[in-house]
């Protein structure tokens, strides 16, 4: 049973925001709940009031603008998964979204939801750093966007405000040459590491241009390895390739990983090397 | 949980030792610690410890225990305080020496931290990530505050 | 009588409107109760189990606007003005409905306390896919768990419910 708590239904960002500051720890916004609730379940939070936001309109649709695909906040993991604009444009994120927790977990929860939670074993935040996301924050007071880099912070912690509402994530469509890998491995029901690699080649395909790496589920929070990058970037694909041990071992220490159930830090840390070349040749490979 | 911190403080071992003594401001120097009391000097204080990780908060009232007292180089103590509220307790344990270099003094510490009941669903990494930064926290504040005032 | 029933006078209600196994039902809950409380203890459907509590096991499965949700992590008025599905409501006056023929044709149970949630499952997966490969059924059902079978059965079963209903519509 859950504590008893008072359901507030707002109909626009703004009054999301204004109850927000008026309210402060005591309420909490609620959308899938798929995290939410099961803390409340375990008793480990308490709120005197949740914020349905599932009734703010404009908040799930995808939509595609001028080289980014704008995602509303409140689409849930099936949407993403199912999305043909997203299935088109963001192969990788659809899949990726295609294989977040099972099937009821993906119906109802939102990716706003599973970012703003900050659950450190989640998959979306790792490829959305590679993609180099950037996030819509609003509050009665302004509106912000925020790069995927600068959002999380630490182990269910961003850095939004009190009273922001996580309203958009744009994601910018690779272009030209590109491939993009997001791999995990994990043998319990949360994903154990999570790597993602988003690189464009030369139009010969004999060189990267540009990389990104993205580490997470391992440590506290994911977390873009730009000395692993270095290794990759603006070289011939040979040398890329040689240096995929190297790229491997300084993403595994960026990680952070901690030993837990889920592994040893140096199990995990292992599994982050092996993951790291094998999205590499997964991306290189498209 | 155990962890070791050293910190080297620009401050003579008896600054350093009254200090730990003068409960109130000790206490201030532990994150998210209040309300220090002193229940028996030299033996019993009581103060109010508050962490929070991301949403997840908890306010252990808490009892500290004096073991044993080296005067100016050792102090063996243990606390243990419950949250109720969330279904948690925490359980420490305390070994502290003084040791002079030079004009300095090096304060050491081993704390073994456990913490039992529900908070432990976030995870063991979680928990021991949070513990060492308050203990890192607690070292600097130390450090800061004896040297600031001189 | 259970203790939901006892409530304070200043108590936020939800009046819930929405149709259970095809019927219209009425029903007032406040914002903090659960489905699978409701639908269990209220409702007295006891088809849909708690086992996990956690939303990993998928013995809670129920079908919301026909798509699977974890009923003991949804807070029960989220089915307002939607259609909600128990495994009572499959059979169709008495007659079963393919699944549940399979399901028994092909041994797909044992113990029994994880079928509700398969086959609702498997009924939402069928709905969508009506022709899966054994790796869309694996993905799909990834999320129901049985502790007895070795999910061999389960998987010749919801494919034999697939061709039935296959050719039913043919």
């Amino acid at each position: 049973m859950l504590r008893r708590f008072r359901l507030e239904e707002p109909e626009s960002v703004m009054e999301v925001s204004e109850l927000l500051g008026r309210f402060g720890e005591s309420a909490k916004v609620y959308a899938g709940g798929t995290e939410l609730l099961l803390a409340m379940k375990e008793g480990l939070v308490q709120y005197e009031r949740l914020i349905n936001v599932k009734n703010v309109k404009g908040l799930n649709e995808v939509a595609p603008d001028n080289g980014t695909i704008r995602i509303g906040a409140l689409c849930t993991h099936h949407q993403l998964e199912t999305s043909p604009v997203v299935k088109q444009k963001l192969a990788a994120l659809a899949r990726l979204e295609q294989n977040v927790a099972n099937v009821r977990v993906r119906q109802v929860g939102t990716l706003g939801g599973n970012l703003c939670f900050a659950e450190p074993h989640a998959d979306p935040g790792i490829l959305l750093l590679a993609l180099g996301a950037n996030l819509v924050a609003e509050r009665t007071s302004s509106k912000r966007e925020i790069s995927a880099e600068a959002f999380f912070v630490d182990a269910y912690e961003t850095c939004l405000e009190a009273d922001e509402v996580l309203t958009e994530i744009r994601v910018p469509v690779p272009e030209g040459k590109s491939g993009v890998a997001y791999l995990k491995f994990g043998y319990l029901e949360r994903p154990s590491v999570g790597v993602a690699v988003a690189l464009r080649a030369d139009g010969g395909g004999k060189s990267i241009q540009d990389v990104k790496i993205a580490v997470g589920c391992a440590g506290p929070a994911p977390k873009r390895v730009l000395e692993a990058e270095e290794l990759i970037k603006n070289r011939g694909v040979d040398e890329a390739k040689a240096n995929l041990l190297k790229a491997g071992e300084v993403a595994a220490h960026a990680a952070q990983a901690i030993s837990d159930l889920h592994g040893s830090q140096e199990y995990k840390e292992h599994i982050v090397g092996v993951l790291l070349k094998r999205a590499f040749q997964n991306a290189l490979s498209q | 949980m155990q962890f070791e911190k050293q910190v080297e403080i620009s401050a003579s071992k008896e600054k350093v030792w009254n200090f730990i003594w003068d409960v109130d401001r000790f206490i201030a120097c532990v994150p998210g610690c209040k309300e220090a009391k002193t229940i028996e000097a030299g033996k019993l204080y009581s103060a109010i410890m508050i962490e929070k990780v991301g949403p997840f908060r908890v306010e252990f009232p808490t009892t500290i225990e004096v073991l044993e007292r080296d005067e100016l180089t050792r102090i063996k103590a243990r606390a243990s305080g419950a949250d109720n509220k969330i279904g948690s307790r925490m359980k420490l344990s305390l070994d502290v020496n003084l040791r002079e270099q030079g004009e300095k003094t090096v304060l050491g510490f081993v704390a073994g931290v456990d913490i039992l009941g529900k908070l432990a669903a976030l995870g063991h990494g979680i928990i021991k990530r949070k513990a060492d930064q308050v203990l890192d926290e607690f070292a600097e504040a130390v450090k800061k505050r004896l040297e600031g005032d001189s | 009588m259970s203790k939901a029933m006892i409530r304070p006078a200043d108590v936020q209600m939800i009046p819930l409107s929405f149709t259970l196994n095809g019927r219209l039902q009425e029903l007032a809950v406040e914002p903090h109760e659960l489905l699978l409380d409701v639908v269990r203890d209220r409702l007295g459907l006891t088809g849909v189990k708690r086992s996990c509590d956690v939303e990993v096991c998928g013995a809670c499965t129920l079908l919301v606007d026909g798509r699977p949700v974890s009923a003991c992590t949804t807070l029960a008025f989220e089915v307002r003005g939607r259609s909600l599905m128990t495994i009572e409501g499959l059979a169709d006056n008495g007659k079963l409905h393919p699944l549940q023929e399979a399901f028994i044709e092909h041994g797909g149970f044992q113990c029994g306390f994880c079928t509700p949630g398969m086959i609702l499952a498997a009924k939402a997966l069928l709905d969508e896919n009506p022709n899966p490969t054994e790796e869309e059924l694996k993905h799909f059902m990834h999320g129901n768990i049985c502790r007895c079978t070795g999910y061999k059965k389960i998987i010749e079963s919801i494919m034999a419910a697939a061709r039935l209903m296959r050719e039913g519509r043919a």
